[in-house]
């Protein structure tokens, strides 16, 4: 087995093993959206290159596992640099900062209820059909690394509409038709994770959540400023799919652009609701608690079919049964930025 | 000391009565003209004034189910949702009481609750009248649709006349919504079966010499809360046949124009503590499968 070989059976296989570095990543202008959620194109190849590990994760869009801070000193300069072009294109940088976690929007801040997030890099887009497919044909149901030691045994049970390992809705391992660039969508919390721990990301905490798509603003004397939706304190169902908006189903993750949030997330409000990683904290808008009836994850956003817009802001959260497969519920991928190398050790 | 009472006329009750009689738009009953109720089925008055005033005779909807069904959710929210979405369907609901029903729903689910049992007594009941335009439709239908008690219900099926609304309603209705719990169904309870067959059996013995048998009139099945039962949404029809065998048999021999659907307001729920127990609260609003059934019976209506 090469040096380059053990690093990445280590890096897909392995917890993540921070590394503090904390280089920032610029933010890439997307100009034309669609593009960004296609598979990346396999230019550039040389002969020698073709088969390779390292190509066969560029091409599955798994260039977290290459920019990993142990694996990165082994990539060309080539490999690095095409690794970090589809890091920019598919992952916004979120910056360090307070985030209100607090459902009731009335409520004063209180300096003590904030929470500090640490800089992150988070989906531009939901994970789609598509990149959900990778996943499948690379064996990832029948991999036992990939998921949760609780949930192992269960995973055969995960299963599409004709038999297959896959997401509820599909047919025998196919997407419906037309529908590659929408959110995947009849997927458990474990299937979400498990995802995310093959592309080398994580999902997403609350707070990170929040921190993407409410812009906290922490003014001099200490008090907090969140915005209601990534695009302002109004809802405008023009911005994002939720009821009345219009398509009544799920859509392209690259549609209702303008609702895109400060740091160039798409569809953080509506379309579907997203696993996050944590349990769902249980307390309603009033922060009164709720007694659950078994054990749920927390799940953001709202999605096409939310009736209510305050349901459907950045500061509502609600929960799901982590086993529960629904047809408005999808996921978008993390990564904490001290996972990520930066360019310059590369180059050192 | 002295004791104040009031001793009405009896001639002017008497002419009240006898004079200008306005008949009760479900029952056929005289009532005064200024009654607010039936004083026979308490059915509200303002139903007869209404389609006195436009000169158009509403067809009668019924909604059937047992307590905690989720009839209100679900009527609410069809309501709401077909007057802020008018897409296939649009309503124009007739006169302000229309509104109540939807606006107790609705305001209870904004809040994280679900609205209040519906009161047994008649004169606490919602009823609605509207408007229903519909593509392929030229001329809009009026409607009117209470929503009964399961609990009423229930009493009226041992006791038969307990709530006399509820024989005439169905014997003029033209269509009939029938709410099964599909939660309580999963969760192996026989009593929504039994309740559904008695239901039925209710139903199949209502004769109107105008209306056409029960067997020929559209009847739809809403498998309630199907949201928090997986395989529900997949094949309606299948999973009550599976968990219902009793009323799926009855249906099956008995009526020939009924469709199953199943239908979810809520996303998920919890509980909350109160002082006496627990009470489920939706955790958020996510209307499924609401306007299908609806839809279907007025395309029935279309054809009858």
């Amino acid at each position: 087995m090469t040096t380059t070989t053990q690093a990445l059976w280590q890096c897909c296989t392995a917890p993540f093993r921070r590394a503090r570095q904390q280089t920032p990543v610029p933010r890439v202008a997307a100009d034309d959206p669609a593009a960004d959620v296609r598979p990346a194109p396999p230019s550039k190849l040389r002969p020698s290159d073709r088969g390779s590990p390292v190509e066969a994760l560029l091409a599955q869009e798994r260039y977290c596992l290459l920019l990993r801070p142990q694996l990165a000193g082994s990539l060309t300069v080539e490999q690095c640099a095409r690794a970090r072009e589809a890091l920019e294109r598919s992952m916004a940088q979120i910056p360090a900062g307070p985030v209100d976690l607090r459902q009731n929007e009335q409520q004063e801040t209180d300096s003590d209820a904030l929470e500090q997030v640490e800089p992150l890099l988070l989906d531009r887009y939901p994970v789609t059909n598509r990149r959900f497919k990778q996943f499948i044909e690379a064996g990832a149901y029948d991999t036992q690394t990939l998921w949760d030691a609780e949930i192992w045994p269960m995973v055969g049970e995960f299963r599409d509409a004709g038999g297959v390992a896959g997401p509820r809705y599909w047919r025998s391992g196919r997407y419906p038709s037309g529908e590659e660039d929408h959110p995947v969508v009849g997927v458990n919390w474990y299937e979400a994770a498990a995802y995310a721990r093959w592309a080398g990301k994580r999902l997403p905490t609350e707070t990170e959540w929040v921190r993407a798509a409410a812009c906290p603003i922490q003014s001099a004397d200490g008090k907090l400023t969140q915005r209601r939706f990534p695009w302002g304190d109004a809802m405008d169902r023009g911005r994002c799919n939720v009821w009345g908006s219009g398509p009544s189903r799920a859509v392209a993750v690259t549609q209702f652009s303008a609702g895109v949030s400060v740091g160039g997330v798409y569809q953080l409000i509506g379309n579907v609701w997203e696993w996050q990683s944590g349990d769902f904290g249980a307390v309603d808008v009033d922060g009164r608690p709720l007694e659950l009836p078994g054990p749920m994850k927390s799940i953001r956003g709202g999605a096409f079919d939310t009736y209510f817009e305050h349901q459907a802001c950045c500061s509502f959260a609600s929960g799901e049964n982590p086993l529960a497969r629904k047809h408005n519920i999808g996921f978008r991928g993390a990564l904490s930025l001290c996972d990520v190398a930066s360019l310059e050790t590369r180059n050192a | 000391m002295l004791k104040q009472t009031q001793q009405p006329l009896a001639s002017l009750r008497l002419i009240q009565q006898h004079v200008n009689q306005v008949p009760c738009y479900v029952c056929g009953s005289g009532n005064s003209y200024d009654t607010e109720l039936c004083r026979d089925c308490f059915a509200p008055m303002a139903l007869a004034h209404q389609a006195a005033a436009q000169k158009v005779r509403p067809h009668l909807l019924a909604a059937l189910g047992s307590s905690a069904a989720g009839k209100t959710v679900y009527l609410g929210m069809l309501m709401d949702m077909l007057s802020r979405q008018p897409e296939r369907l649009q309503l124009l609901a007739r006169g302000a009481f229309s509104i109540n029903m939807q606006q107790s729903a609705t305001g209870a689910l904004a809040r994280g609750e679900f609205p209040s049992k519906t009161p047994c007594e008649p004169d606490g009941w919602n009823w609605v009248h509207c408007q229903i335009r519909s593509y392929g439709r030229k001329t809009p239908l009026e409607l009117i649709l209470p929503d009964m008690p399961g609990e009423a219900l229930l009493e009226e099926l041992d006791h038969p006349h307990t709530y006399r609304v509820v024989h005439p309603l169905l014997a003029q209705a033209v269509g009939v919504l029938i709410f099964i719990d599909a939660l309580r169904l999963e969760q192996g309870s026989l009593d929504e079966d039994y309740f559904t067959m008695k239901m039925l059996s209710y139903l199949a013995e209502v004769h109107d010499s105008s209306r056409p048998d029960w067997s020929k009139r559209p009847i739809a099945f809403v498998l309630t809360k199907a949201d928090e039962c997986g395989p529900c949404f997949d094949d309606p029809a299948a999973f009550a046949r599976l968990r219902a065998p009793g009323f799926w048999r009855q249906c099956h021999e008995r009526f020939g124009n009924y469709r199953f659907f199943a239908a979810g307001v809520v996303g998920g729920c919890a509980y909350r503590s109160r002082r006496y127990g627990r009470q489920r609260v939706p955790l958020r609003v996510e209307p499924r499968g609401i306007v299908e059934p609806f839809e279907w019976l007025v395309g029935q209506l279309k054809h009858a």
